[in-house]
């Protein structure tokens, strides 16, 4: 049937006064988020400032950590965010690539493609406590009795890898973390290899490149600026992630060059302290590391999304 | 685990009720049947605090509950220092801490005189170890050697220290780990009120509190996770809550208390060490290294805190009825646990304290005044 011209023309009305509503909708969901972004910052900071104002910037360079004598600093936590983190994209870093390239640009194991890019999704979706579960019962045995051993044997002349291996500590948890944020280092590098022009490709290889030289020379080259934007929201995730890493990091408060020594991050020092944090100052340190992680997560974000927004014209690598 | 033991204290109390329950509705000197029982008045009580005694007083508001169906208790156990704020917040009903709260914190709250604070169990740790072919109590240990083991100074199993005082056992060359607490609790506090009370060096390093400043070690997050750190690290030795320990087999020392004989920790040992002790209240409440010869050394109170002005008389009411059937009656319960009784002395100072919250000017609890 077609409709009479004025019922179209009601239909017409109701339309926009839908639009109007929607819009509405969407205006006030984009505001509440704002406003609680801003909520969440001044519920941070307003916490933190008996300690903000006791230690100032010193905070970022003290050692201690001793409740029992009020005495706060973030250096020991900082330092291993820092160190698991780095292990962590170490190790993620080739072997993301690697299944990345192998996803995005190996056409002849293509019925291997979809199962694996599967598995890599299952694997983002495992939670956090799920690993560490894993890593304490089934990765810190493992480590302490072979691997570390291994380690200490053969690459013993190295700080590094020197002291006594107890299963616990940086390495443990920088290798948890690596498990962590494949996941996150394939999908996005395989997005930003698959964007690189097919001209390039061809050209390339009609020139008589090799795949390894067209991949090395060619592909490589043109998405790195996306690949590093990869390693920056993987990096991100590491930085951040807590339960797991907090079941195998050790969680003691110390600076050493080994990588079986027991250590700790920001996450794991306020899951673990903030029960019991009584008094302003002590409290407030712990918002204070809050307030620090906050700071690097957006530093380290801010630049991913610059990068790959830059590499891609678009926020699709958003995840 | 603990929850197992809950539950099974649950079903216990589910019986106790039932066989119990034609034997209350009559005085038994009269026969005659009890109009003026003291039933509490319906009410629902919040209480937030410390994780140590929390299974526990899930296991005693449970009874409770079954008691006196119209009185609802809800326990969260967010810890001493949630428990402290929030009740200074005046968010519960009841706060609970391992520590009771310090002067700053009674500021906080109005000052002391508006604070009443009791104690509602007592508890006491072990030293449990992971060493092949040293079987359970075997390993000796002194105040001497267990400050030296976690300040870091005593570094493998074969130190001369350790042998000295373990004749006959032999202990393996093997590196010491030691594991601790992560996360703030009444536990760590105990066992570094110990070591701070037997050792100078520990007092001045590092001192006691919930949370310390570590020289050795490995932090694990709750009282499970030391357990299970130490039963999957060869080698390792941790303080651990009594009742894990016994619940996971684990092997645990013998400690040498104050009288110098070595002693297994066990829920007798914290009552013996506790009735060394006469005059605790809320600012002299450390047991640990307590004289006498089956003292447990590292034992401790866990405490109650309530303000003693209360706003909503019906509610107080309960509440002080409660906790008054909480520190005598509810005992049970924390020694199905592995907690150990309160003594006598600290019941009669918990009841004199409860007489003293008022609704309005006029008392709450109306039983008779211990003597």
């Amino acid at each position: 049937m077609v409709p009479t011209p004025l019922v179209a023309a009601s239909r017409q009305r109701r339309l926009v006064s839908g639009d109007r509503v929607f819009r509405v909708i969407a205006y006030g969901a984009a505001g509440l988020v704002m406003l609680i972004a801003v909520i969440f910052i001044v519920a941070l900071v307003v916490p933190a400032l008996p300690a903000i104002t006791k230690f100032g910037l010193g905070f970022f360079v003290t050692r201690t950590w001793d409740p029992v004598r009020g005495e706060f600093g973030a250096l020991t936590p900082i330092y291993g965010t820092l160190v698991t983190s780095a292990i962590a994209l170490l190790i993620a870093f080739p072997i993301g690539l690697g299944a990345a390239l192998f996803l995005a640009e190996d056409a002849r194991l293509s019925l291997l493609r979809s199962p694996l890019s599967f598995l890599i999704e299952l694997l983002a979706g495992i939670p956090s406590v799920v690993i560490g579960l894993w890593a304490f019962f089934i990765l810190v045995p493992l480590m302490r009795d072979k691997v570390d051993p291994f380690l200490n044997h053969t690459l013993g002349f190295l700080p590094l890898f020197r002291g006594t291996p107890s299963g616990y500590g940086f390495l443990t948890a920088g290798l948890v973390l690596a498990i962590m944020v494949l996941p996150i280092m394939i999908a996005l590098s395989r997005d930003v290899i698959r964007a690189v022009p097919r001209e390039l490709r061809e050209a390339s290889l009609a020139l008589g490149a090799t795949n390894a030289e067209t991949i090395w020379s060619v592909i490589l080259p043109y998405a790195r600026v996306g690949i590093t934007g990869a390693i920056l929201l993987s990096l991100g995730r590491a930085l951040g992630e807590t339960i797991a890493v907090t079941m195998v990091i050790g969680n003691s408060v110390q600076i050493s060059a080994s990588l079986f020594a027991s250590g700790y991050t920001l996450p794991s020092v306020i899951a673990n302290e903030f029960t019991e944090a009584n008094g302003n100052v002590y409290l407030g340190s712990l918002f204070y590391l809050g307030v620090v992680l906050v700071l690097i997560t957006i530093v380290v974000n801010v630049l991913a999304r610059l990068l790959i927004w830059r590499f891609s014209g678009s926020s699709r690598a958003a995840v | 685990m603990k929850r197992v033991l809950v539950a099974l204290s649950m079903g216990a109390s589910v019986l106790l009720a039932a066989c119990g329950g034609s034997s209350v509705s009559t005085n038994p000197s009269t026969g005659a049947p009890v109009t003026s029982a003291p039933t509490p008045p319906a009410a629902q009580l919040i209480g937030t605090g410390a994780t140590f005694p929390a299974p526990f007083y899930d296991a005693a508001r449970f009874a409770y509950n079954q008691k006196f169906s119209q009185v609802t208790i809800n326990y969260n156990a967010l810890g001493s220092g949630a428990g402290i704020s929030q009740l200074t917040k005046k968010v519960v009903d009841f706060g609970a801490s391992d520590v009771p709260m310090s002067a700053t914190e009674l500021t906080a709250a109005g000052g002391s005189d508006n604070v009443v604070q009791i104690a509602s169990t007592l508890g006491t740790e072990s030293l449990a170890y992971n060493l092949s072919g040293v079987s359970n109590g075997q390993l000796k240990l002194t105040p001497k050697t267990i400050a030296g083991i976690f300040l870091g100074t005593i570094k493998n199993w074969n130190d001369p220290a350790l042998s000295a005082d373990n004749g006959g056992v032999s202990l393996p060359n093997q590196p010491i780990s030691v594991v601790h607490r992560s996360d703030g609790s009444g536990t760590t506090y105990i066992f570094t009120d110990y070591l701070s009370t037997v050792s100078a060096d520990w007092k001045t390093k590092v001192g006691k509190g919930k949370s310390v400043s570590w020289p050795v070690g490995q932090g694990a997050k709750g009282n499970e996770a030391v357990a299970t750190t130490i039963k999957q690290t060869p080698g390792a030795i941790g303080y651990v809550e009594l009742a894990y320990v016994i619940q996971t087999n684990m092997t645990q020392a013998s400690l040498q208390n104050h009288d110098g004989t070595f002693v297994i920790p066990s829920a007798g040992g914290a009552t013996a060490a506790a009735s060394q002790f006469l005059a605790i209240n809320p600012t002299q409440f450390s047991i640990v290294d307590a004289p006498g010869k089956n003292s447990a050394p590292i034992s401790g109170y866990s405490w109650l805190m309530l303000y003693k002005d209360q706003a909503e008389k019906t509610k107080g009411a309960a509440l002080v009825d409660f906790l008054d059937w909480l520190v005598t009656d509810g005992q049970q319960y924390a020694v199905n646990l592995h907690y150990a009784k309160l003594p006598a002395n600290l019941v009669k100072d918990d009841i004199i304290s409860l007489k003293t919250v008022t609704s309005g000017g006029s008392t709450l609890l109306n039983v008779p005044a211990p003597s």
